[in-house]
């Protein structure tokens, strides 16, 4: 946990009622980021993200699996999240298990999308195979390396770039299946096609300290918080997820405006992730 | 210790690669022959005899090094010097650390070393500042003096045989710390020099580069080095009746007057620091990490140095932890060695 004394406290929040953070940042600002693809070569796909110390490991696998009932022709995501103990000193045994949950539990509200499969991250009948029978099931694993705050946005940052990553193998039904036998499937390791993800939301945490709200909070900002609001925003500006944290409450007007300042806010954080992200890939192809 | 990290595009990495051979070869580094790693043999006489020291071991007749660093040799002495260890205390070392308890008679502080350093209750000055007998009133008002978590600076005043270290913070010049940010880098980067409390005037900033790795920047202290309160509050009169506003009585320096300070008053936050003093002070504490992400040497010249170059590059204050100011950065230092070469 964060120690701070009464005086770095108030120099916190000082800094916040200026618009001048420690690290000299803005209320808006984000701390330089950087992205690695391809880091898992045995994974489908993989990213990993640093958002200045915070550090943030995405792996995608394909799996073949039956799609969810009551959706024949779609395939389906599993997110999971792991606090590993390096990352801090509270996560080690069983320390890390409650923070784990919360962040899946707020990943799948902006990633999967309804019940009706609308509005998930990317196009599930992209990974439709066999009606009723066999999909792609896509794992979606992270892992938190380092934790420096704002572990939620750097997760979603590196699953986009592990999306933008992922190859889906090519599959041929061989021979005709009657209903009731498992068909046969020649799975093409060599071939694969990527995902669209032009979808893929990014969130973005606005956390609440005193008056202001700050973006991208650092661990020590984040222990000032009194409540914390997590947007996940796509390319279009549209909210595909919102979850709160934090045991203050918050008035509607103000929930109101911290979801147009995401929206504001992703309008430049986007597309130079977006931009990272396709440098990132051209670094992997290019070593 | 977390340093930056960042993804280069391949124009960047090749002025890094370019800038890092001219460092290696520049004046000031030391030759590679010096270098041992884990396990490597080091030469000696055996006929002279030799002493084994720290860093060192006898394996199968033949000294080995157990550390990476630079072999030192003193006379018969033969030790190994680690290039990055945890603080070694030195007595006389100012160093700034944070309470994390509040014991019987002593107060534990974090110094970013292998072991909490102690301050004992006798080693501090007693609000008043007259000499006495701590009494039994005094050892259960400590929190009044220092809290858990409170950031103090202190010198060293003596190590044990343990390990262990105890602190004094017997002059004005130390006591608690306020009004500024703590900036964490290894100990190793901070020379051992003769002044450790910079007040720089040309920023109205104060800077306490503790020899442990903690950098403390923040407002000048209003009050000054010699912060009197009026009414110095007896402790030992008091017979344990309601403790109220110690803070204000005590002599530690400290910039604010607490009894004016509402915690929920936003102007009055506001107001206690303006902002272009704020700015001057963030882009000093990102001077400072900046140079130990780069594992140069910290010291005031260099900070200044940083501070003055990232100016007049019209580097804004949060560019400054970006690449590609770090980068600039390394390009001068070079330039910088390269030039010392030809001047010598």
């Amino acid at each position: 946990m964060v120690a701070l004394s009464a005086a770095e406290v108030r120099f916190i929040q000082g800094g916040i009622a200026h618009d001048l953070r420690s690290d000299g940042r803005g209320r808006y600002h984000f701390r330089p980021f950087s992205i690695q693809s391809g880091v898992i070569p045995q994974a489908n796909g993989s990213g990993r993200c640093k958002l200045g110390a915070t550090d943030v490991i995405a792996s995608v696998k394909a799996e073949l699996g039956r799609p969810p009932a009551g959706r024949p022709k779609h395939g389906s995501l599993v997110i999971s999240v792991e606090c590993s103990p390096t990352a801090a000193p509270e996560f080690e045994g069983r320390g890390g298990e409650d923070l784990s949950l919360e962040l899946q539990r707020a990943l799948e509200r902006s990633l999967l999308g309804g019940p009706s499969g609308a509005g998930a991250a990317i196009d599930l009948s992209s990974l439709h195979l066999l009606e009723g029978k066999v999909c792609w099931v896509l794992y979606i694993d992270t892992l938190v390396l380092s934790s420096d705050g704002n572990l939620l946005d750097a997760l979603s940052i590196a699953i986009k770039a592990a999306l933008n990553n992922t190859g889906i193998p090519k599959v041929e039904v061989l021979a005709s299946t009657s209903a009731d036998e498992d068909p046969e499937l020649d799975v093409d390791n060599e071939e694969s096609s990527p995902l669209d993800i032009s979808r893929v939301p990014i969130t973005i945490t606005l956390t609440k300290v005193g008056r202001h709200y700050i973006v991208d909070a650092t661990a020590e900002e984040e222990s000032q918080m009194t409540a914390a609001v997590s947007v996940a925003v796509n390319r279009k500006g549209i909210v595909s997820g919102l979850t709160k944290r934090g045991g203050i409450g918050l008035d509607p007007s103000i929930l109101a405006d911290m979801i147009s300042v995401a929206r504001h806010v992703s309008q430049t954080l986007i597309p130079s992730v977006d931009a990272e992200i396709a440098a990132s890939e051209s670094r992997a192809a290019g070593s | 210790m977390r340093g930056l990290q960042f993804e280069l595009e391949s124009g960047q990495q090749r002025r890094v690669s370019k800038a890092q051979e001219r460092l290696k070869d520049a004046a000031g580094s030391v030759h590679a022959a010096a270098f041992v790693n884990v396990g490597d043999t080091i030469q000696v006489d055996h006929e002279a005899g030799f002493l084994r020291g720290h860093g060192t071991q006898v394996v199968n007749g033949e000294l080995l090094a157990t550390v990476c660093g630079i072999v030192e040799r003193v006379n018969k002495l033969v030790s190994v010097r680690p290039l990055r260890a945890k603080y070694n205390p030195e007595t006389g070392d100012v160093v700034v650390g944070r309470i994390t308890e509040v014991a019987p008679k002593r107060w534990k502080v974090d110094v970013n070393c292998r072991q909490d350093a102690q301050l004992m209750l006798s080693a501090v000055n007693l609000p008043g500042g007259i000499q006495r007998r701590r009494t039994a009133v005094d050892e259960l008002n400590m929190r009044s003096l220092y809290e858990e978590n409170d950031i103090i600076s202190a010198e060293v005043q003596s190590l044990y045989q343990d390990g262990s270290l105890h602190l004094h913070t017997r002059s004005l010049k130390y006591g608690k710390l306020e009004n500024g940010q703590l900036v964490t880098v290894a100990p190793y980067l901070i020379k051992r020099l003769k002044q450790h409390f910079h007040h720089l005037k040309q920023y109205g900033v104060d800077l306490i580069l503790g020899c442990n790795g903690y950098v403390w920047i923040a407002a000048p202290s209003e009050s000054g080095k010699s912060s009197v309160s009026e009414t110095p509050m007896d402790l030992s009169n008091d017979h344990g009746s309601e403790m109220s506003s110690k803070r204000s009585t005590t002599l530690i320096p400290s910039a604010q007057e607490d009894g004016k300070r509402d915690l929920s008053d936003d102007d009055k936050v506001r107001d206690s620091i303006t902002r272009e003093l704020r700015e001057r002070i963030c882009r000093l504490a990102n001077a400072v990490r900046v140079l130990a992400a780069l594992g140069l040497l910290i010291f005031v010249e260099s900070i200044i140095d940083t501070y003055e170059v990232s100016l007049s590059w019209d580097t804004a204050v949060k560019d400054m932890l970006a690449a590609e100011f770090c980068i600039k950065i390394v390009e001068r230092e070079a330039e910088h060695r390269d030039k010392k070469e030809l001047a010598i």
